[in-house]
């Protein structure tokens, strides 16, 4: 936008009212009339007929990445995520169900007016994403390796089952049990002590058994692990 | 502060009113909880004040929120378009004494006073139109003869804007239009000059050395002018944006809405700003390294537009890095900003004797057609659970000396020091200057407690080791940097 300034008029208020103003209401009035309605690029998480890619690309992937796979451990990465798993969560998070600071914090007004066809078109985005596999984000090898001995053969002094009984031998999850494989180390730890030391994910109350006799090492190395066999 | 005036900074915090304040705060903020009613972004989204603000402190944004933004304010549903935010503040500056008119200098001092408080509209509109508009009041905007204070209500940041996005697996762009009426208020880090600064800002009459008033990067053309500027953020890597600002008149004049007219910037034509930064994420951090600038011809007088050669010409070029780590239960945060302003002036302004002469009767150097200055800003900040905490700042201004700053000198008839009440500056010796030079410097520290996400609760210190030219005797008259040094404590609310 440049304009050519008569040095002779240039500061007259009337002048000046005729020339920026005008300009600025025609854009503004044709962005208002070209951004009425637009589903096929909406953001707006209360209208039942934008699509669930949709809302996936445009929303979603704000934190867990366009492909699934998050940047920052805040997030989960949902990359080839069990599709029961993830209807199940939203259906957690709209329900409030799901209590957890994080879930609280983002996802409760994330999924609150979501219908289910929604919730499953998301499932089916997600979950048909190729998996995640990024390099190891603990770099000590032993740790990896006391976490892989406590995924494939779990603490049986302490009646600790291996996490690959329900979670499959490469993590990769088994309807209502989650992938594990690929997650972020951080995001693992942080929801296994969760459920050892909170009722904040009622769904999972079935972890609360299992973690119970988890030490914070035994916790860190097994997220370790996790997250390198993505 | 010696140990009299720390007693009684703590008796008036232990005042009735600001015992009363707190009742009230803690009333408001059960009601905001119980109700689950949030300000106005947070209820669109349903989500919580972190998803969008780094450790819960405001302004700052997380890359979510930069995106929120960016996108328009769209993301969520529409909801009730309004919020408010309040702010009780007691200020005590180290020295009271030397000062003509103590009553008018410091006249809040050592108060428990209701500071200012915002009204906010906006939010999401439609699918591409979104807005953010406050509206700001200011109990102590004007004084009557018999010192009593006058409250005013004006526009204060306004960005209405459309937006679309354009996002698979291959590429991400969001690109969209912001009509705003401050430059770099579209802007979506927290190192842009209309965003880099401690929340709550003050009324300035409350204490005119708190952090809030040090040097700040800024435009000079203000915060009362209309702009159309158009941003791109390609693959959450480069973010470009350029715009032009003008005076905001006719049907724009809601920019200005409340000011004065002869407290209004107005603007020769058309004013180019721009922005190009670079960011990139990983893990749980994320880096932004950017520049921006602007350049304006600003008229001297608001009231009197007729002549182009009124003008001053103003260029300021900043840049600017921010960093963030981000993993609860941890928020660390750090901020630079480095400004370098030109500044030339109009003709009737520039190489104009000076009524001051030397300590010998020599005249001074005329004032100068053109002054240069720069700026230093840095922030540390760090924050638990977003609830608990604490930062460091850091401010250094420099710049070109210039007589037409001084406000006081050696009179030519005595050759003592004196003041020149015809000077541009107040001519009291708390915003004196001997020197003609600018230098500021200092540190500010701050604690703070969030209890509730609607309520913050902190006290900020800053330390002056220079003021206007000098770290002794600034003002001619005995006044040192360090008597300026400030304790700010602050009640924030919003709702």
């Amino acid at each position: 936008m440049k304009r050519a300034i008569h040095p002779a008029s240039a500061g007259r208020p009337s002048e000046n009212k005729m020339k920026l103003a005008p300009v600025l209401i025609a854009l503004a009035g044709a962005a208002l009339v070209a951004g009425c309605a637009n589903p096929s690029r909406s953001r707006d998480l209360a209208n039942p007929n934008v699509p669930a890619p949709v809302l996936a690309e445009q929303v979603c992937s704000n934190c867990h990445g366009i492909t699934g796979v998050s940047v920052s451990p805040n997030f989960p990465v949902l990359a080839a995520q069990q599709p029961q798993y993830i209807v199940a969560q939203l259906k957690e998070f709209r329900a409030k169900g799901r209590s957890d600071p994080p879930g609280f914090e983002y996802m409760w007004g994330i999924s609150r007016k979501l219908t289910d066809a929604q919730i499953e078109g998301l499932a089916k985005y997600f979950s048909s994403q190729a998996p995640a596999h990024q390099p190891p984000e603990v770099k000590n090898a032993s740790v990896r390796e006391a976490g892989k001995a406590i995924f494939t053969g779990g603490i049986p002094a302490k009646n600790i089952p291996p996490c690959m009984t329900c979670h499959g031998d490469k993590g990769q999850g088994n309807a209502n049990f989650p992938r594990l494989g690929g997650q972020h180390a951080d995001y693992v730890e942080k929801q296994l002590l969760v459920f050892q030391r909170t009722n904040e994910r009622p769904e999972g109350a079935v972890m609360k058994t299992i973690v119970h006799d988890l030490t914070p090492e035994h916790i860190k190395e097994v997220a370790a692990y996790v997250q390198s066999i993505g | 502060m010696n140990d009299s005036q720390a007693a009684t900074t703590v008796a008036a915090f232990l005042s009735p009113r600001r015992v009363l304040a707190l009742v009230a705060a803690t009333i408001l903020a059960s009601l905001a909880q119980s109700s689950f009613a949030l300000p106005l972004f947070a209820r669109q989204t349903g989500q919580n004040c972190v998803a969008c603000h780094a450790g819960g402190q405001f302004p700052e944004l997380t890359p979510y929120g930069r995106i929120f933004k960016m996108t328009g304010y769209t993301i969520g549903q529409r909801t009730i378009p309004l919020a408010a935010m309040g702010v009780i503040t007691n200020t005590h500056v180290a020295n009271t004494s030397k000062s003509d008119d103590p009553n008018s200098d410091f006249s809040k001092n050592g108060q428990t006073i209701f500071a200012t408080g915002s009204l906010f509209t906006g939010g999401k509109i439609t699918d591409n139109i979104g807005a953010f508009a406050q509206i700001t009041y200011d109990p102590y905007a004007t004084q009557d003869a018999n010192g009593n204070y006058h409250g005013h209500s004006n526009a204060d940041n306004i960005d209405v804007r459309f937006a679309d996005r354009f996002i698979n697996p291959q590429r991400d762009l969001i690109y969209g239009l912001s009509l705003n009426n401050n430059p770099s208020v579209s802007d979506p880090w927290n190192t842009a000059a209309a965003w880099m600064q401690y929340i709550p800002v003050p009324s300035p009459s409350s204490n005119q050395f708190i952090d809030g008033n040090a040097p700040y990067p800024s435009y000079a053309a203000g915060s009362n002018i209309a702009g159309l500027t158009a941003y791109g953020f390609w693959n959450r890597t480069i973010y470009a944006e350029l715009g032009a600002y003008g005076s905001s008149n006719g049907a724009l004049s809601i920019m200005h809405a409340g000011v004065a007219p002869e407290d209004q910037t107005k603007l020769r034509g058309l004013n180019p700003y721009w922005r190009l930064a670079w960011t990139h994420e990983w893990g749980p951090h994320n880096l932004m390294i950017g520049t921006s600038g602007m350049s304006a011809q600003i008229y001297d007088d608001p009231l009197d537009t007729s002549d182009p050669s009124t003008t001053h010409h103003w260029r300021n070029l900043m840049l600017d890095a921010q960093y963030q780590y981000l993993l609860d239960p941890h928020s660390i945060t750090a901020q630079l900003v480095f400004e370098h302003t030109r500044h030339g002036y109009p003709g009737f302004l520039a190489n104009q004797p000076s009524s001051f002469v030397d300590q010998l009767g020599n005249p001074l150097a005329n004032t100068n057609s053109v002054d240069t200055s720069n700026l230093l800003r840095a922030k540390l900040t760090y924050v638990y659970r977003a609830k608990y905490g604490g930062s460091i700042g850091y401010f250094n201004l420099t710049g070109s000396t210039n007589t037409a700053n001084q406000t006081a000198g050696f009179s030519p008839d005595t050759l003592t020091i004196t003041s020149d009440s015809t000077v541009a500056a107040p001519s009291t010796r708390v915003s004196g200057n001997l020197t003609g030079n600018p230098a500021t410097q200092g540190a500010t520290l701050e604690a703070f407690w969030t209890p509730i996400q609607y309520v913050r609760i902190g006290a900020q210190y800053t330390a002056y080791s220079k003021f206007n030219g000098a770290s002794t005797n600034y003002d001619g008259f005995g006044r040192n940097a360090r008597d300026n040094n400030s304790l700010f404590i602050y009640l924030w609310a919003a709702y």
